[in-house]
């Protein structure tokens, strides 16, 4: 039955999932749980912690496979990425918390490819969104700038990432 | 031309990243609704990022997988007897195969074929008996017969 179900498509797994099918259950995980797992380890340098946040992910997604078109979202991929980072930012610690032989950071990642093309400035904000998960609000008051100037440059980072985006996986 | 600008500007991946403000969200739910021509950006912008992503996996260690799908069994399992009855079935049988459940009237089927087979092979000697003391009986009286036959044919050759 497993078998049969490894190829179908993303509209007829999520019709499965919200049938309660846990053969389509085990596809969703074998299908995204290696891609999440990437993203996860970059914002999560602790292996116990960046299961967690695997795990619970998927315990999330198989009760609210429903919430899916209501979400506002077209894929599978990026409804799971928004929960998945979400949860992550809970479970990452202060960095200075951290002994060196629990760091397994991927210092290659494609975020962080990118983090290094852009400007010192953009940089620092990016970091400091994506990665920490803070609020334009609380970066302003972080980096003692205007907060019309923080989204600002939030915006420029975000355009260099669409392009970014467009020229390695059109 | 302002909506290839607004595309342009990344608010779409700052969206599907989660890093848009609740008031750059409900904009883009509202430009959304506007030209719904932006649902195909939305798409292949998440469809970009999950290209990149996928680039990017990392097979988590197996104990996960098993963490995740142990409480899908369960579940399933769960509501497969909640859906029966009220009760929880526990199946300790081993399931490699060699054994089998069957209904409780199989025992008193077999009971029943085991005694009727008793009694039609005791019939059947019975029957076997009477028939091989009738044949001995008939091939008595043949007996003579032949006798007188087999001199007759000793004549014939004399």
């Amino acid at each position: 039955m497993r078998r049969d179900l490894t190829h179908i498509s993303e509209q007829m797994l999520i019709e499965r999932l919200a049938l309660g099918d846990p053969a389509a259950k085990e596809v969703l995980y074998d299908r995204y749980a290696g891609a999440l797992y990437g993203v996860v380890l970059q914002l999560v340098p602790i292996k116990d912690r960046a299961n967690d946040v695997i795990v619970k992910v998927f315990a999330w997604a198989f009760q609210h496979i429903n919430a899916f078109y209501s979400s506002g979202f077209r894929t599978l991929f990026a409804w799971l990425l928004r929960k998945t980072r979400e949860l992550a930012i809970k479970e990452a610690i202060p960095e200075t918390a951290l002994t060196g032989t629990e760091l397994m950071k991927k210092e290659e990642g494609i975020l962080q490819q990118f983090y290094i093309i852009l400007p010192a400035s953009e940089q620092q904000v990016f970091r400091l969104s994506y990665f920490k998960g803070l609020s334009i609000t609380t970066i302003a008051r972080m980096l003692a700038m205007p907060e019309g100037q923080v989204n600002e440059i939030l915006g420029e980072a975000m355009k260099a990432f669409r392009k970014f985006l467009k020229e390695h996986w059109n | 031309m302002e909506l290839k600008f607004y595309i342009e500007s990344g608010i779409i991946e700052s969206y599907v990243l989660g890093l848009a403000s609740e008031t750059e969200v409900e904009e883009l739910e509202h430009m959304r609704k506007l030209f719904p021509e932006l649902d195909t950006e939305v798409e292949l912008a998440e469809r970009r990022l999950e290209r990149a992503c996928f680039d990017e996996a990392v097979l988590p260690p197996m104990e996960i997988r098993e963490r995740v799908l142990q409480k899908v069994r369960w579940e399933y399992a769960g509501a497969q007897a909640d859906a029966q009855s009220n009760y929880t079935f526990i199946n300790i049988q081993p399931k490699d195969g060699s054994y089998i459940s069957v209904h409780r009237w199989w025992k008193i089927f077999f009971i029943i074929l085991f005694i009727l087979s008793k009694i039609f092979l005791f019939f059947a000697i019975l029957y076997y008996l009477k028939y091989r003391q009738e044949k001995e009986r008939q091939e008595q009286h043949p007996a003579a017969i032949t006798f007188i036959h087999e001199q007759k044919a000793n004549i014939f050759y004399i």
